[in-house]
């Protein structure tokens, strides 16, 4: 068989396009949905804590239980479109990340004590974010970034934006993941 | 230098290869993404499918999960000789221009 330089050329052009699409629909598909689900719950559950602190605690119990359930129906179909034996594995070792991090995070928060709830949130916003950053790490260096600029708003309005810091993180920090995640999502 | 093979060069069956070559050694992928991914209709891809299977490239597995038929693919050890054997003679091609 012969084939033309031009030929070949666009052979190889024809698998990098599609070796690229494959690697970023497995990496990207998991944070599309995180992003957007977390992104809507940051930003339904710091409005309310904004303005009607009396009922967030509900609020929060009800958003939590609701993304979980989310986060199982949509973790269990990516699961499907991929049999990997390999990623079985690591997901074990995914989870026990998740567990020791509650834990030392639940830990650390016990032992410094935090004054008030702004300083709580701000601190259980990073540990979270700590988990994201790792498990992009772990599973796709495209998808590390995302953490970072969520990180760099939850100090801002720390800081910055005391009096506001709950609404700050509802519209900013929520928002901005809602807009990243669709980008990921339609433009990646 | 290796030649190239005439059954994977074919535009579809190239796609199928270098998708099932991206994936680690052992994975397997669900027909209906991997149709999404080479947006193809289900005849196309399954009779492509057919040809590497007999050809002895890919593995494909027919299970139920949650009670509902599925179909996964997977590069066979040989597939993936054979798809960067494929691949070394294209980029050669390309060197002796």
């Amino acid at each position: 068989m012969n084939i033309s330089p031009v030929e070949a050329e666009e052979a190889l052009a024809a698998i990098q396009t599609v070796a690229q699409k494959t690697r970023r629909s497995i990496a990207s598909g998991g944070a599309t949905v995180t992003l957007v689900v977390t992104g809507a719950i940051w930003l339904i559950g710091f409005i309310v804590t904004q303005f009607w602190p009396a009922i967030s605690p509900y609020v929060w119990i009800a958003l939590s239980v609701l993304g979980s359930i989310i986060s199982v129906f949509w973790g269990s179909r990516l699961g499907a479109r991929v049999h990997s034996p390999a990623m079985n594995a690591t997901a074990r070792r995914m989870a026990l990340f998740w567990l020791f991090l509650i834990f030392f995070g639940g830990s650390a928060i016990a032992i410094a004590a935090p004054l008030d709830g702004r300083q709580v949130t701000a601190l259980i916003l990073l540990f979270a974010l700590l988990g994201h950053l790792a498990m992009g790490l772990l599973l796709s260096f495209s998808s590390v970034w995302w953490p970072l600029p969520i990180a760099a708003l939850v100090l801002i309005c720390y800081f910055f934006l005391p009096a506001y810091f709950y609404l700050g993180m509802g519209l900013l920090g929520g928002g901005t993941m809602i807009a990243l995640g669709l980008i990921i999502h339609f433009r990646w | 230098m290796a030649d190239l093979n005439e059954l994977i060069h074919q535009p579809v069956r190239l796609r199928i290869m270098a998708v099932l070559a991206t994936l680690e050694a052992g994975d397997e992928v669900d027909f209906i993404y991997l149709r999404q991914l080479l947006d193809v209709t289900d005849g196309n891809l399954g009779a492509h499918l057919r040809k590497l299977e007999e050809a002895g490239y890919i593995l494909v597995n027919k299970t139920f999960v949650e009670r509902k038929p599925r179909t996964y693919v997977s590069a066979s050890p040989e597939g993936r000789r054979v798809f960067q054997e494929h691949v070394a003679a294209l980029q050669a091609i390309l060197t002796q221009k």
